[in-house]
């Protein structure tokens, strides 16, 4: 740590943007103090200050957090450039990033993965951000340093750390649906040893959209988190690291009038740490993490008896050890080698699965002159299942004056193949439809075909004799930060994503019920491409106005070449005659606005002790499937019209310790019940924080 | 005066190449070109069964007199969404008797752009292999929205059929419904059709 304060500090004097003092303890909002703390881990591995990096990275400061007195992830990663949360029909929450799909984006707490995938998408609104120092985003395809599932980005989610003395505070918020958000965060530090434990429990009553069916859009529920850390310091030279957490929630879960149950979430997470640093030189690291993700459902029929259960029980133990090496204050290796073992549990599983994927990367990240960093990096997954994937990296920035830097990076990212898709076997109890992952189908289909189940096969059991290739992707981020007065600085970036071997379903065979069997395979072509700019003027020390837009085009090449042969037709109206549709008319993936957009602003009255902040996000219109037919998303379908979200917050700071906030969450109320089912509309809340 | 003497011998000479055709080639009737709506093709469907028993007299229709017939001298025929071709083999027992050497495919395309029948592709109904139109959302001429039970024919789908008589039609179905309308009646058949009422002529 000392090492990478060094470090740090040769950045920011290099780079003459503001003058560095040890981590301060101030609480005030100043400009100062904010760019102090604007340092990011995720992204290099090592202590690195936002301004100075390679690579598209966005930072969400604890600030911004308690100013909007958000208190998941998801509401906090909505309000960011490029970001969206899109539900999936599990009902989870996702993040889109760069365009491309939740599975894609890697989320970690403080270094480590989070797991829980069931249908491929991590629920964010599982993750409290009542501890939260800060949130570290990583655009552009990261396996070199992370592995499978930093194909689009990371998320890197750091807790709050022990600072002197003992600290406490409670917040607690309260708003529509009977929403009640209640965290206790309690730390000590003296000396050697620093402890910190977060305590927090969130309700709600749920809402619903649509009050003409029976079912509510979000049943009630109640979860609980707690985390603990404790850090001690053998030494100047040794620390160990242990934190701890457990989060749980149940839910109502209804699926019909008369089919009523639970689920009930279980997940935790341990995490040890050695940090041994030898010379000015040398620092290593012993890691070991495991985390178990537990889901259980069942539904009863009216007479209590049961009806279904399904179970997800997916643990991964992950040891690495890490060391960094800086031959010079210029430069610094970074070198890991670890293993990730995976196994899962799961209803509709043709078998219990295990993965394990031996890993070992690299990265060298030097500064050749004052005005120039380079970062190269590369990494080896080899793996049980499917084949090896090699994942190089590399990114450069160049500081052309002291207002203007230009930057670039490309690398290598890849998804492996999840359980899901390789061992899924599951038949649709109401419709009879079935899933087979790809490698549960050469066993499963002559066992349904001597069932006579199979009316007819239509593609071969010998199409599935190789592996599913992971996906896998090239991402090139090309930007520039400009920041021409001390009140202003903007940042564009252009991106493009190249994705290959995406895998996606098929209809392998017909069933006799005259259903299909589906399968899973490799086959489509994706890219995603576009700008991201954002722009932040602070006039004075109380004012901020941000602003950020992305405008984004994700498509699949095979559609492209299907409407320029062609090949695709559609109907004015659901009864005219069919006509060609051109290439124009391709709209793309579904669910991906071409535009999004957020203005946010925030003030701060010192003499009042008061802060206020109005936030908005846009994003253009979408489709979320085919409405006409023709296996396509295009501009003859059925859209979801754009929108904006606006919220409002505003709080004072009583005595010191004492904080009173009030808001509203999309204060224009905006639903749409048809389409989007994770906007419950207008929220209203009150806030109390007491600091101790 | 040679203006004059221009357009006679053009006339002339206009005059003798259309009477060569007409002497050389016999005349072609124009292609007949019809839309048909509200075909009702009921059917009924007992679900208290497993599978559903679906029962119901298919209608028959022909290009030629380009209305529903009961005779044997039928092309296609309709019962809910499933349609039969007049060659092969019935592929269940309540199927009229296929009496006739008709046989269809369906191509991609709009109803102007199919401008030849490729008879490679034509195909009978088959005992073995099942009906020439196959069933099942996205398999034919349809989707099925399993959320709002709509039946909606595909867009850029022609069936081309080689009638009873050996003479060719293609069609393009518009709508399942009633008058057109999703929200009314279902089992009730719109399109259009061309049919070329000239003997081994294959194009439209």
């Amino acid at each position: 740590m000392i090492l990478n304060n060094k470090i740090e500090l040769v950045f920011l004097l290099l780079f003459g943007t503001v003058l560095y003092g040890q981590r301060a303890v101030i609480k005030n909002d100043t400009v100062r103090t904010q760019n102090l703390d604007e340092v990011i881990v995720s992204a290099t591995r090592t202590l690195r200050q936002l301004s100075s990096l390679p690579l598209p990275v966005q930072l969400i400061s604890n600030t911004e957090i308690r100013q909007i007195n958000s208190l998941r992830l998801h509401n906090v990663l909505n309000e960011q450039t490029g970001l969206i949360t899109v539900p999936d029909f599990g009902g989870g929450e996702g993040i889109q990033l760069q365009g491309l799909d939740s599975q894609y984006t890697l989320l970690l707490i403080d270094g480590v993965p989070l797991i829980g995938r069931s249908a491929g998408t991590l629920d964010l609104s599982r993750i409290t951000v009542g501890n939260i120092k800060q949130i570290e985003i990583v655009k552009g395809a990261s396996s070199s340093l992370y592995g499978s599932e930093a194909m689009g980005g990371v998320i890197n989610i750091i807790t709050e750390k022990a600072t002197d003395g003992f600290q406490g505070s409670l917040r607690n918020r309260y708003g529509s649906f009977n929403g009640n958000d209640l965290g206790v965060n309690l730390s000590y530090k003296k000396d050697k040893v620093s402890f910190s434990t977060y305590l927090n429990s969130y309700n709600s009553d749920g809402y619903d959209l649509d009050r003409s069916t029976k079912l509510n859009t979000v049943e009630p529920f109640r979860n609980y988190t707690i985390s603990t850390k404790v850090l001690y310091d053998f030494s100047e030279m040794a620390n160990v690291f242990v934190s701890g957490r457990y989060y749980t929630q149940k839910q109502e879960y209804v699926a019909s009038e008369t089919l009523k149950g639970e689920s009930e979430i279980r997940e935790w997470n341990t995490h040890l740490k050695l940090e041994q640093q030898y010379n000015a030189k040398w620092n290593s690291y012993f890691e070991f993490y495991a985390t178990r993700y537990k889901a259980d459902e069942h539904l009863n029929n009216p007479d209590n008896s049961l009806f279904s259960v399904s179970n997800f029980n997916q643990l991964l133990l992950k040891p690495e050890i890490r060391g960094s090496y800086a031959p010079s204050k210029k430069s610094t290796f970074v070198g890991g080698i670890g293993l990730s073992h995976e196994t899962l549990e799961r209803t509709d599983f043709s078998t219990n699965p295990i993965f394990n994927s031996p890993y070992i990367y690299v990265q060298y990240d030097t500064n050749p002159t004052e005005k120039i960093n380079v970062l190269v990096g590369t990494r080896f997954d080899a793996h049980n299942n499917y084949a090896s994937q090699f994942s190089p990296k590399g990114a450069l920035r160049y500081q052309i004056n002291s207002t203007l830097a230009v930057k670039g990076s490309i690398g290598y990212g890849f998804k492996a193949p999840d359980f899901r898709q390789l061992y899924f076997d599951f038949s649709n109890a109401t419709v009879g439809y079935t899933v087979l992952g790809y490698n549960a189908v050469p066993a499963r289909i002559p066992e349904l075909e001597n069932e006579g189940q199979i009316a007819n096969i239509v593609v071969l059991i010998s199409a599935f004799n190789a592996e599913l290739s992971p996906e896998n992707s090239i991402g090139i981020n090309v930007g520039a930060d400009y920041k021409p007065l001390n009140t202003v600085s903007l940042s564009i970036n252009l991106f493009r994503n190249n994705i290959k071997d995406l895998i996606d379903t098929r209809v392998i065979a017909n069933k006799t019920n005259g259903q299909n069997i589906f399968s899973y395979y490799n086959v489509n072509e994706v890219y995603t491409k576009g700008l991201e700019f954002n722009a932040t003027w602070k006039p004075t020390t109380q004012l901020k106005i941000a602003t950020g837009y992305q405008l984004l085009y994700a498509k699949d090449k095979k559609a492209k070449n299907a409407f320029s042969n062609g090949e695709v037709y559609a109907r004015e109206s659901s009864s005219s005659s069919s006509f060609q549709l051109k290439e124009a008319a391709y709209f793309g993936l579904y669910n991906r606005s071409r535009h999004m957009a957020n203005f946010k602003v925030f003030y701060n009255i010192p003499k009042w002790s008061v802060n206020t902040n109005l936030r908005g996000v846009y994003r253009s219109k979408y489709g979320i499937y085919d409405t006409n037919g023709n296996n396509f998303l295009d501009t003859y379908d059925d859209f979801i019209s754009g929108y904006s979200i606006w919220n409002w917050a505003i709080n004072k700071t009583f005595y010191k310790n004492y904080q009173l906030g009030f808001g509203v969450d999309n204060f224009m109320g905006f639903t749409d019940t048809q389409n989007i089912s994770n906007i419950a509309g207008r929220i209203v809340y009150g806030k109390l924080n007491i600091q101790f | 005066m040679k203006t004059i003497k221009f357009f006679t011998l053009l006339t002339l000479f206009i005059t003798f190449i259309s009477c060569d055709k007409e002497d050389d080639t016999p005349s072609l009737v124009a292609v007949e070109s019809k839309a048909i709506t509200n075909l009702k093709a009921e059917q009924t469907s007992d679900y208290t069964t497993n599978p559903p028993t679906i029962s119901g007299d298919y209608i028959k229709f022909s290009f030629e007199t380009g209305a529903a017939t009961t005779t044997d001298n039928w092309d296609i025929a309709f019962r809910g969404s499933t349609i039969l071709v007049n060659g092969g083999e019935a592929t269940a027992e309540d199927q009229p008797e296929r009496t006739g050497n008709a046989a269809v495919y369906i191509t991609s395309g709009t109803l102007a752009s199919v401008e030849e029948v490729t008879t490679a592709l034509l195909k009978t109904d088959s005992s073995v292999d099942g009906l020439a139109i196959t069933t099942g959302s996205g398999n034919g001429w349809y989707n099925y929205d399993q959320s709002t039970h709509i039946i909606t024919p595909i867009a850029g789908k022609v069936l081309v059929v080689k009638t009873n008589n050996g003479k060719y039609a293609k069609l393009e179905i518009l709508s399942y419904y009633k008058d057109a309308d999703t929200s009314s009646d279902s089992q009730y058949y719109t399109f259009n059709y061309i049919y070329q009422p000239n003997e081994g002529v294959t194009t439209f």
